[in-house]
């Protein structure tokens, strides 16, 4: 395993206009790694996340995919020469990424949706584009829904098949935007074992996510973001067993009494908090 | 009253087709050069916002009847000399381009945000995504609208009677005048018209049938 980060944040700025919305971000993320950015809204995840493959353009410090500058020919402060597209393009190869909203061509077939970054971007042979894109979708669990439009499925399905779009690519690292977000609580769960599967087969990842749970069972390191800053990062044992940040643990305290009191009837004790009791009547 | 019908019937057929090839004529040339000025103000968005909404405001802001005398009568005084039949398809080719490139702006502007971002990371160039996830979606968009406006440049292109083109309006203007009969004249005008009309509302309808990611059912 090589020492050098696949993903490389050193000091990165972000300003809409006045509004200075990521104040200085270092990270991380080595190979094999799973990271995941939490934080309240309007924290500067999401924009961090979309900075790591130049869908926004950072304005301040450095971003490395793989040993190059990803966006700009230099490392200076200020005004900065930005790369071409196609030069941009390259560098952000290894990076794939999964959206909120999934972001599929509702005028595509689903195997089309999948095949067509491999035939239009890789320059891959169709008929072997079309190959891939059923062994992706095989992985998501929907080989069998190839030929219908993405408009006749469910939501979780539709963000499966925008997981597999991701995969197909053959990338080095995904990035996930809140990718179980705009899911029905019930479809959430078939996302996220997708989602452990890939985890599993070692790929690297960084996440924003709400799911507290799943960021603490799968992650290697979670990442706590307020106001454009990186308050604490490390292991998910030290940010949700204990941590010393006072404002991480206001963030969690509604997740920490949310699962107690769905523990306390399990544990054979009759109904005693007020939601339950609500839910009963 | 029927014999009289049928005795006009062979000039009706003859200015339809004058009718038919003008507005299909102006209607391709519009639609082509509507599609142009809108891909052109996707790829220089800012340096052709001025001029794109200069354009639209005159054109729009303007009758067509002053845009066509302006073009039959005033252009040869700059040495541009035109036929009747010419100087129409010219005129309403640029008239209904603006209102062409419009409905492309509306239908480019229905394509999410989000698609062409997923595009974007997935190394699609601007050129592929142009011709592979925005011309589909936004031609199924347009089409209908484009029907529209189709219809409205062959009900304008009745304008065309004032500079003795002779389409149907001035054919049917021409057998009043000479036969001092209205209602049948007159009658088989606007039948004309209508089917005309009909024709191009129903094969749009037949086209957006056709397109498979617009069915309910698959």
């Amino acid at each position: 395993m090589s020492a050098l980060p696949i993903i490389q944040l050193r000091a990165v700025g972000k300003s809409y206009g006045a509004n200075r919305v990521l104040k200085g971000i270092d990270l991380d993320v080595m190979r094999g790694e799973i990271v995941t950015l939490i934080g309240p809204s309007g924290s500067g995840k999401t924009t961090a996340l979309r900075c790591m493959n130049f869908l926004e353009a950072y304005d301040e410090g450095e971003i490395w995919i793989k040993g190059q500058l990803l966006g700009y020919r230099s490392t200076g402060r200020t005004l900065r020469d930005r790369d071409s597209e196609a030069t941009i393009a390259e560098i952000r190869r290894p990076v794939s990424m999964v959206f909120q909203q999934f972001n599929l061509w509702p005028h595509m077939s689903v195997l089309d949706n999948v095949a067509t970054p491999l035939v239009l971007a890789k320059k891959v042979p169709k008929s072997e584009a079309r190959r891939k894109a059923l062994a992706a979708l095989t992985r998501v669990g929907l080989e069998h829904k190839a030929d219908v439009y993405p408009t006749r499925l469910s939501g979780g399905q539709q963000q499966r098949v925008g997981i597999a779009r991701a995969l197909a690519i053959e990338p080095e690292v995904m990035l996930l935007d809140e990718p179980t977000s705009a899911l029905d609580p019930e479809l959430v769960e078939e996302v996220l074992t997708v989602i452990r599967s890939l985890a599993q087969e070692g790929m690297t990842m960084v996440m924003v996510t709400h799911e507290m749970s799943f960021a603490a069972k799968i992650s290697d390191k979670v990442v706590f973001m307020e106001a454009g800053r990186i308050v604490e990062a490390g292991p998910p044992a030290q940010l949700f067993g204990n941590t010393r940040t006072t404002r991480l643990q206001q963030f969690l305290k509604p997740w920490f009494d949310r699962s107690l009191s769905i523990a306390a009837p399990a544990d054979g004790m009759t109904a005693s908090t007020p939601q339950v009791e609500a839910a009963q009547a | 009253m029927m014999n009289n019908l049928i005795t006009i019937l062979p000039s009706y057929g003859a200015a339809v087709l004058v009718t038919l090839e003008v507005s299909v004529l102006a209607a391709l040339l519009g639609i082509a050069g509507g599609f142009v000025i809108n891909a052109l103000r996707l790829r220089f968005t800012r340096s052709l916002a001025l001029p794109y909404g200069f354009f639209v405001w005159l054109i729009r802001g303007t009758p067509y009847l002053s845009q066509l005398v302006v073009i039959y009568f005033g252009l040869p005084a700059l040495g541009v000399t035109m036929s009747a039949v010419q100087a129409t398809i010219v005129s309403l080719a640029l008239y209904s381009s603006a209102y062409f490139a419009e409905i492309f702006r509306a239908a480019w502007n229905s394509v999410p945000h989000g698609q062409l971002e997923a595009a974007q990371v997935f190394g699609i160039s601007r050129w592929a995504r142009f011709r592979v996830i925005e011309l589909p979606q936004a031609a199924a968009f347009a089409l209908p609208l484009l029907a529209n406006q189709v219809i409205l440049v062959i009900k304008e292109s009745s304008v065309a009677s004032i500079i003795t083109v002779p389409e149907l309006t001035m054919t049917a203007s021409g057998i009043v005048s000479a036969t001092y009969t209205y209602i049948g004249p007159y009658a088989l005008l606007i039948v004309a018209y209508w089917l005309l009309t009909q024709a191009v509302s129903l094969l749009a309808q037949q086209v957006s049938a056709r397109i498979p990611f617009l069915r309910k059912t698959s």
